[in-house]
């Protein structure tokens, strides 16, 4: 390829023009900027855009009513495909326009980011992502899960397995199926300990991400006759090991996950065969809570939805409306505090940590966020697939959290004395 | 030991082996003619998958009718990429070629996720679920019939191989110059073996999509599928189907056997050390043949 | 009239040796650097650590491999995993207590000689099969690493890097990390600019072209198939823990995946394969082109009222990547370094054209 005139100049102007773009600056003042990248492209596919499609939704929601306490809401939605370099590019790049808030949605982003976010004073949310001890909220003041983590949700599901067993779950053998990375054992530990507590007997098999192959895992589950199963993974993984199960003909009433269980999900494995199976649900599902009915009329009948219709209501979606009302409170409690601002990392964060008994009219269990407690207080509920939509079998609840705490202290004494 | 558990595996590693060897079959197609190592399987795979969903779900059309138009189709496409990629690059070092085949895997893996949405997306065919116990032994039904599938499509391609159109290919595999000079035209074959390649990609890419779904993670069987090509010899039709019964029945025995030993998942490690010890011990396989290099 | 060549005496050796004849050319390196090393004053943080810093970084990484597939035309798909080692070695070793200076070069002499190990397959097999081992390579590497708690650290699987200086300076700034990884960066451009003159060079280069021709001309190809995967693994582990401490501060093993190995062979084959200006540029043009895309789409959305769908435009960067790769293979094998090379060419008689050859 030789260069001639023609394409010397339209390379210059290229040049040119991306650099044009890149300070764009907006007139109003009133606003509150959050950084909204997650990754649509690479591991977190299955959630991330029901998710963002929520987030994005309240947020619409919000700005049509005039925002909250005198400020708008702006979410930059960008792609860092779980890919640091780009992440952290973002993730600067919010900051110097003056983000106060970045959701990853991204284990490893969210662990590469800490150090940042902790030196910078910027609000990072790390929802059923990150690490888990960031819940101690005196280790990591800026890092927020705002919700249940994965050995809270491990400690729910025993729990609701001895309410099955009418209180004791002694003798019962309890198997654990999780696919073999850092967020696949974290559970381990938890369950470890409750199996010695409560007497069960606990059995584990990694399998090899993603998990799109498990069929030399389940017929050991089988031949091992648990009583109750366990299921840990994400995305394909997840309906895999579901139809995998069912081939093997465990009972589906018997099996529980995570929160990482959808209607999607379900579509995949087949709607009627997994009727029965159980997972951890960390707000309400469906189209009945009153935000989601407002943003289908208020939002969606106008036609400014982000994103499908047919997805509004699902699982994920209403998880990525739970994280947008937390922030959204945040907000509004940073505005009562100090009306005229200065909006900035710390000005939300003191809102964030105030956070009490926040309910979004009716959509998440009561929500308290303090200083010391990041996690919103760890209550959840077990809903069961009924071939339609998840049903709930129990009402919000906590357990286990001595144990929880325990493990998370461990772990954040650990970071505070070596990690800085 | 419980010898129960390790037949059930051994038999369910052999239908899964060869589902997996269905996605090699493409690749050793492709190589054999060409002498190119097509990395994008796997994503021809996906998209085969994704194109099958789109026939299906998509537009309504019943299974007899979906799967064939799938698999036209992607017949086309593979001998589109050879048209418009690889025939350009002939003449190219090694390194060039496979970087090639990366880059369309890439391009593949943004473009179809893209335009028909990330989210896992559900592959009827009409396989039940139910489980099929035999004595004690549970077979799986999905992998019954998939590997089923696949051994009958490697043994009609060891038949092609055989017929008049086989025989001109096996002439091009053998020395493109020397065809070439007796009026085979070379490009078509190449271009066949390209549609072939894809071809069983879809077959696979459906198969798998019906177990697990549709979604890039399709495009992960190219790990396993290197490592049967690599076993049975990238130029070897038949060493496909013995490597794909060894890998199958290796990884499903190690996952019972190997993992509780040291606490991890091991399949996919199983592939790499058979990759590995295929290349210091044997490093054309165990069927393929071995290539004299002339200074 | 830029790149003038006329006028140009040479009357001592040395200048004729030289690293840049040429004065433009000399000018031109030492106005970019001047520009590097003025950087934080002159840019944001936007641009110090979101753009400067990891171009550095990954353009180091991007040498290291070009050695290797450059130089002596030996395929690597498991530069990432190198880079891991070398990460986990430093990191491990800076946790001890061990001052950074030592600690990258013993992540670097660790890599080598893993990376080594696996090289010797090289001995053996060439092309599609080197391809396959140093892939499998890459399998065994992240299995090991992530499987032994000792090694990836515990449940969580993150270790974090602790505050560090190197030749006394704390590590904790922008400015010092930028300065340490251009630090890196031109010691390493300064290594791999001289290497081709040396007879080691030559000796890749010649091995590259054909070994067989190598060896009867009397130049061992064990001998330096072998150095050729230990300086360039010894390179990768270096540049492995400078990622992990100036730029990560936190590693995990998913950081160390077969993503970042295709990645960086992205960046050295749209830059250029065997050159030393390729792999800055393919770094650029790999690292920042989603990101632009991306940012370019966010604009032409917001202020277009262009409504595209979240996944479409989330997969484009992605579509660009697959793009950009197939495309230079296709239209421009040697990579944006000959595109450069063309621009030098016209611009060295321009405005008079008829004069090119």
């Amino acid at each position: 390829m030789s260069i001639d005139r023609r394409s010397f100049i339209a390379g210059t102007a290229a040049v040119a023009a991306q650099f044009g773009f890149a300070s764009r600056v907006y007139a109003e003042d009133k606003i509150v900027r959050f950084t909204i990248a997650q990754d649509f492209t690479r591991i977190y596919t299955f959630v991330t855009s029901e998710y963002n499609q929520g987030q994005r939704d309240y947020f619409a929601l919000v700005n049509e009513r005039g925002g909250v306490g005198g400020y708008k809401i702006v979410a930059d939605v960008t792609d860092h495909a779980n890919d640091l370099p780009r992440a952290i590019e973002a993730y600067e790049r919010g900051k110097r326009e003056g983000a106060v808030l970045i959701d990853p949605l991204s284990t490893p982003v969210a662990r590469a980011l800490v150090p940042r976010a902790l030196e910078d004073k910027i609000n990072m949310i790390t929802a059923y992502s990150g690490r888990s001890d960031a819940a101690d909220g005196t280790a990591f003041p800026y890092v927020l899960p705002l919700s249940i983590n994965y050995w809270t949700q491990a400690g729910l599901i025993i729990e609701n397995f001895k309410k099955t067993e009418k209180g004791s779950l002694k003798g019962k053998k309890i198997v654990f199926v999780h696919i073999d990375t850092p967020f696949g054992k974290e559970p381990l530990s938890i369950l470890q300990v409750l199996a010695q507590k409560e007497g069960f007997e606990l059995l584990t098999f990694p399998y090899t991400p993603p998990g799109n192959d498990q069929s030399a895992i389940w017929p050991q589950v089988r031949r091992a006759r648990p009583d109750f199963v366990i299921f840990w993974g994400a995305g394909v993984g997840q309906t895999v090991a579901l139809t995998e199960a069912i081939r093997n003909g465990l009972p589906m009433d018997r099996v529980s996950s995570s929160v990482w269980l959808s209607e999607s999900d379900m579509d995949v494995v087949g709607r009627d065969a997994a009727k029965g199976v159980m997972k951890v649900e960390p707000c309400v599902g469906g189209r009945e809570p009153k935000v989601i009915k407002d943003i289908l009329a208020e939002v969606v009948a106008k036609g400014k939805g982000a994103g499908p219709e047919a997805k509004v209501g699902t699982a994920y979606y209403n998880y990525g409306v739970q994280m947008g009302a937390l922030m959204v409170e945040g907000v509004r409690l940073a505005a009562a505090k100090a009306p005229n601002g200065p909006v900035t990392g710390p000005w939300l964060n003191d809102g964030l940590r105030s956070i009490t008994n926040f309910t979004a009219e009716g959509l998440l269990p009561p929500t308290t966020v303090t200083r010391e407690d990041h996690q919103g207080g760890g209550m959840g509920r077990i809903a069961r697939w009924d071939g339609a939509k998840f049903v709930p079998v129990t009402d919000w609840f906590a357990a286990n959290q001595d144990v929880v705490w325990s493990e998370i202290k461990k772990n954040s004494e650990t970071f505070k004395t070596t990690g800085k | 030991m419980d010898w129960m558990l390790i037949a059930e595996l051994a038999v369910n590693g052999v239908f899964v082996g060869l589902m997996y060897a269905l996605v090699s079959l493409g690749m050793v197609l492709i190589y054999k003619t060409s002498g190119i190592a097509n990395l994008a399987q796997g994503a021809i795979a996906m998209t085969g998958g994704y194109v099958a969903w789109v026939l299906l779900a998509g537009l309504g059309a019943p299974v007899w009718l979906a799967i064939p138009g799938a698999l036209v189709g992607m017949f086309a496409f593979g001998m589109l990429i050879e048209r418009v990629a690889l025939r350009r690059m002939i003449g190219q070092p090694v390194i060039m070629t496979i970087m090639l085949t990366l880059g369309i895997e890439i391009m593949l893996r943004g473009l179809l996720p893209g335009v028909f949405g990330a989210s896992v997306k559900r592959l009827d065919i009409g396989i039940p679920q139910a489980p099929l116990f035999v004595a004690d032994l549970l077979i799986n039904r999905a992998t019954l019939i998939g590997g089923g599938i696949s051994l009958v499509l490697i043994v009609a391609s060891l038949i092609f191989f055989n017929s008049r159109f086989g025989v001109v290919m096996r002439a091009v595999a053998d020395d493109q110059t020397a065809s070439w000079s007796v009026g085979i035209r070379v490009e078509r074959a190449i271009a066949v073996a390209w549609g072939l390649g894809a071809v069983a990609a879809t077959a696979a890419g459906i198969l798998w999509g019906s177990t697990q779904g549709v979604d890039w993670s399709l495009s992960l069987l190219l790990i396993k599928a290197l490592a049967i090509a690599i076993l049975g010899g990238l130029d070897s039709i038949g060493g496909v189907l013995i490597a794909g019964v060894i890998v199958g029945v290796a990884e499903s025995l190690a996952t019972g056997v190997v993992d509780p030993l040291v606490g991890g998942g091991t399949r996919d490690i199983v592939a790499a050390v058979i990759i590995l010890a295929t290349l210091l011990f044997k490093p054309h396989g165990l069927f393929g043949r071995e290539h004299i290099e002339r200074v | 009239m830029f790149y003038r060549r006329a006028g140009l005496r040479h009357t001592r050796y040395q200048d004729e040796r030289q690293l840049f004849p040429l004065a433009f050319d000399r000018g031109l390196v030492l106005t970019v650097l001047a520009f590097l090393i003025a950087a934080p004053l002159l840019l944001d943080r936007l641009w110090l650590t979101g753009y400067l810093l990891p171009w550095l970084i990954w353009t180091s990484a991007a040498l290291g491999l070009n050695l290797l597939m450059g130089w002596a035309g030996q395929i690597h798909l498991g530069y990432g995993a190198v880079m891991g080692i070398g990460a986990y070695a430093g990191v491990h070793l800076v946790r001890f207590g061990v001052p950074l200076e030592i600690a990258m070069i013993a992540g670097g002499i660790m890599s080598a000689g893993i990376g080594t190990v696996f090289g010797a397959a090289a001995l053996r097999m060439k092309g599609i099969y080197l391809a396959m081992a140093t892939l499998a390579m890459q399998f065994i590497v992240d299995f090991v690493i992530s499987h032994n708690a000792a090694i990836s650290g515990g449940t969580l699987a993150t270790l974090q890097v602790p505050a560090v200086r190197f030749l006394g300076v704390p590590l904790t700034s922008d400015w010092a990390t930028y300065y340490f990884a251009l630090f890196v960066c031109f010691v390493i451009t300064l290594f791999m600019l001289n290497v081709k003159r040396t007879s080691f060079g030559r000796a890749l280069a010649a091995l590259r072209e054909k070994d067989y021709a190598a060896q009867i001309l009397g130049v061992s190809t064990f001998r330096y198939k072998l150095m050729a995967f230990w300086v360039s693994s010894f390179i990768g582990g270096v540049v492995g823990t400078v990622l992990a401490v100036a730029y990560l501060r936190a590693v995990s093993p998913d950081q160390f995946h077969l993503e970042l190995s295709i990645q960086i062979l992205a960046m050295i084959i749209v830059g250029g394969l065997g050159s030393v200006l390729g792999p800055f540029f393919g770094t650029a043009l790999i690292l920042f082109a989603p990101i632009v895309l991306n940012n370019l789409l966010g604009s032409v959305a917001a202020t277009f009222g262009l409504d595209l769908p979240i996944d479409m435009r989330a997969h484009l960067p992605l579509l660009a990547y697959g793009l950009l790769v197939i495309g230079f293979l296709l239209y421009e094998p040697l990579g944006l370094a000959k595109l450069y090379a063309n621009f030098r060419n016209y611009m060295l008689v321009w405005p008079f054209r008829h004069a090119q050859r």
